[in-house]
């Protein structure tokens, strides 16, 4: 047990946050962003409501940290999560939102930046059947994803690491994109 | 229309289905084909450490959905298909287990424990052949008992459940599997709650979609591909890719070679055998009957009663690599994957991964709803559905005969999978999820949607709170809300109809029995 845990055994720690929560839900979330309530009288009939299933499964959770709080929080089954554990994490996300952010971004702004350049009328869009134009975000931004991630658990970035990722992203065009039309790998789906 | 009948249409729709292409002018239908191709896939998967039957079923749905399509003659193929992946796997799954100490599936860590002694002893081959007769017999049984099972169960829920009681049971369900499922109690119902919580985000039937914060993103839902492949299999990534940072020990294991001649089960040996194999063969179908145990738990089941039975002195001690070890285990956890579809083709209610997406499939095809109405037997006029029942049913026995046949053979061969760094592996694996879900969704917030789900799935597995309460109730928190307006409105508006239906009130009261009950059971241990 560290200070991670603000001085409480693990599960208390997970207790609270889940009870927390469960309240902000039932008392800030649902009231405000629901608009009937657990029954409502529509045409002289009572019904349902929109709120009455999410109140429910707010419940649940509610009742689980409780159990938690109190019957659970010395049991064998504590969690452990470490500064290391959560910077490393925290890298491997960021590494995946930096490679989806080119795999959606790339292909038009490479687009864009040859029309300005050549003063040509192009556009991303229009070019998006032609193949290679189509693969390229997909192809740089699955490198990054499976290089980077490699490196975030070998320590290093590695030539070895960016291929790997480059092949893969290869095969994934070839499996998922070439032999089938309707299947649009990103960001033809969006642009 | 008899049932024999409707069972010889059954084995005729996968045997003379589309045909794939003719050998010596034998039209091979394109669904024995699918089953192959899955079942073989199915073996690679299990086999290869952090990949599970579940991630292959996930990345080839969009690709099966796309070239097969959504109308009826999709189904057999598909489904064929996604049952040969789960056959294949569940015995895959004891290779990394037995050779490397590592369980290729989660369920087979139970055959660690007796199944990587026995290969250090070098007798890997043997272990892996007990561990292929012993699953196999599991799952025929299994099948078996959920060919004549399911329409049973059909009838009583169409003769016996109404709506309130249909409410109640879908309650029982979730609350069966937050009790069962996981750490404890309180974590089960976090994760029940969550998922429940999530699959009633912009929807609702007021013109305002609810818990939408007002955003154009979240007014449409989270679609099911992400919450499902994102708390499953990204969080499962992450969570992987945590431990062998954890743990750098593992990937430098070097695996147990299987050069063992003498490897060969004789008949007294599988004869003496046949008990453990049959207890926990039982023991696996009753589990995979409940909805949303899983096969884990199962595995622990049929292993411990295994172990209680034993003599140390007639044949070692567990854990220290006794074959009874293994076959516990492993007829246990395969018996889990037949019975399972119970509660799918009957009642829509998925009790495990492979199960989710099994329906996911069903869902998304046209031409088989599950439910009690599957199972009509109509002697006047065609069940369409009842066929494509008897066919699925087919393709399991299709899947069982390769598996009695090859699987052996093809299951032992696959020792080379674990020689792929996870490090390596697991990134592939998370980009082939997030490509999956994007042919699925074709926009980029879905992949964001993913990520948001794989991180809750990660702080999930790090809280020790199991993610399998969180898909299901996912999956059935719709169909709950929907059952639920229905039996108020058609009991008059009556409040009480979970109570003062005998039934409805059976099943609640066993409702909060099973969490009294499992919270006890854990308390004392």
């Amino acid at each position: 047990m560290g200070p991670f845990y603000f001085f409480m055994t693990p599960n208390k720690f997970t207790a609270v946050i889940f009870l927390v929560f469960a309240i902000v839900v039932l008392g800030v979330w649902i009231p405000n962003d629901v608009e009937t309530g657990l029954l409502e009288k529509m045409r002289r009939h009572w019904v349902i409501g929109d709120s009455l299933a999410p109140t429910l499964a707010a419940g649940f959770v509610l009742f689980g940290a409780a159990l938690i709080l109190l019957f659970e929080k010395r049991d064998e089954a504590q969690f452990t999560m470490a500064a290391a554990q959560f910077v490393f994490f925290l890298k491997l996300v960021i590494v995946i939102l930096v490679a989806l952010s080119v795999m959606r971004h790339l292909g038009p702004i490479l687009i864009n930046t040859y029309a300005a350049i050549s003063g040509l009328e192009l556009e991303y869009r229009l070019l998006r059947d032609v193949i290679g134009v189509k693969h390229i975000g997909f192809l740089i931004g699955g490198m990054i994803m499976i290089g980077g991630m490699i490196a975030v658990v070998e320590g290093r970035l590695s030539h070895r690491a960016l291929v790997i990722g480059l092949i893969w992203s290869l095969v994934l065009i070839l499996v998922y994109d070439l032999p089938f039309e309707d299947l649009l790998l990103p960001p033809n789906g969006d642009v | 229309m008899s049932v024999l009948d409707y069972i010889w249409l059954g084995i005729l729709a996968v045997f003379q289905g589309p045909e794939a292409f003719s050998i010596f002018g034998l039209a091979i239908s394109i669904t024995v084909i699918m089953v192959i191709s899955g079942f073989f896939l199915g073996i690679l998967v299990g086999a290869t450490p952090g990949l599970a039957g579940p991630v292959a079923m996930a990345i080839s749905l969009p690709i099966l959905i796309s070239t097969f399509g959504y109308n009826t003659d999709a189904l057999l193929p598909v489904l064929g298909f996604l049952i040969g992946v789960m056959k294949g796997a569940t015995v895959g799954g004891a290779v990394p287990a037995i050779l490397f100490n590592t369980p290729g599936t989660p369920d087979a860590f139970m055959t660690t424990l007796d199944g990587y002694p026995m290969a250090k002893r070098g007798e890997a081959k043997r272990a892996l052949r007990i561990a292929h007769f012993s699953s196999v017999s599991g799952d025929t049984f299994s099948d078996l008992v959920l060919i004549i099972g399911a329409p049973f169960l059909a009838i009583m829920v169409e003769r016996y459940l109404d709506l309130p009681e249909k409410t109640a049971l879908l309650i029982l369900s979730l609350s069966f599997i937050s009790a069962v499922v996981g750490g404890s109690v309180g974590r089960g119902l976090i994760s029940t709650g969550l998922g429940l919580l999530a699959v009633y985000v912009g929807t609702g039937e007021d013109f305002y979609p609810r818990l939408s914060v007002g955003t154009q993103t979240l007014a449409q839902g989270f679609p099911i591909s992400t919450s499902v492949l994102g708390v499953l299999i990204i969080g499962a990534v992450f969570k992987e890719l945590d431990d062998l940072r954890s743990d750098q020990r593992a990937s430098r294991m070097k695996p147990i070679t299987t050069s063992d001649t003498n490897s060969a089960l004789t008949l007294a040996e599988r004869i003496k055998l046949a008990p453990t194999i049959f207890r926990s063969a039982v023991i696996g179908t009753v589990v995979g009957a409940l909805p949303g145990i899983g096969s884990t738990l199962a595995a622990t089941l049929g292993y411990t009663a295994a172990k209680r039975r034993h003599d140390d002195a007639e044949g070692g001690k567990f854990g220290e690599g006794v074959p009874k070890g293994i076959a516990a285990t492993e007829a246990a956890n395969s018996a889990v994957s037949g019975a399972n579809l119970m509660p799918v083709l009957s009642l829509g209610i998925p009790g495990n991964a492979a199960a989710v997406f099994l329906l996911l499939a069903m869902d998304s095809i046209s031409g088989f709803n599950p439910s009690p109405t599957v199972f009509k037997f109509d002697p006047v006029n065609l069940n369409p559905e009842l066929v494509m029942a008897f066919g699925i049913f087919t393709t399991m026995f299709l899947a069982n005969a390769l598996n009695w046949t090859v699987g052996g053979r093809v299951m032992r061969s696959m020792g080379f999978m674990i020689r792929i760094p996870k490090h390596i592996l697991l990134p592939s694996v998370l980009l082939l999820t997030l490509t999956a879900i994007y042919v699925q969704e074709t926009r980029i917030e879905a992949l964001y949607f993913a990520l948001g789900f794989g991180v809750l799935g990660y702080l999930m597995r790090v809280f020790g709170i199991s993610p399998l309460p969180f898909v299901i109730a996912f999956i059935l928190g719709a169909k709950l809300e929907e059952t639920a307006r229905q039996a108020y409105a058609a009991t008059g508006n009556d409040p009480w109809f979970l109570f003062t239906h005998p039934i409805a009130a059976v099943f609640v009261a066993l409702s909060v029995g099973v969490m009294i009950l499992t919270s006890r059971k854990r308390g004392s241990v």
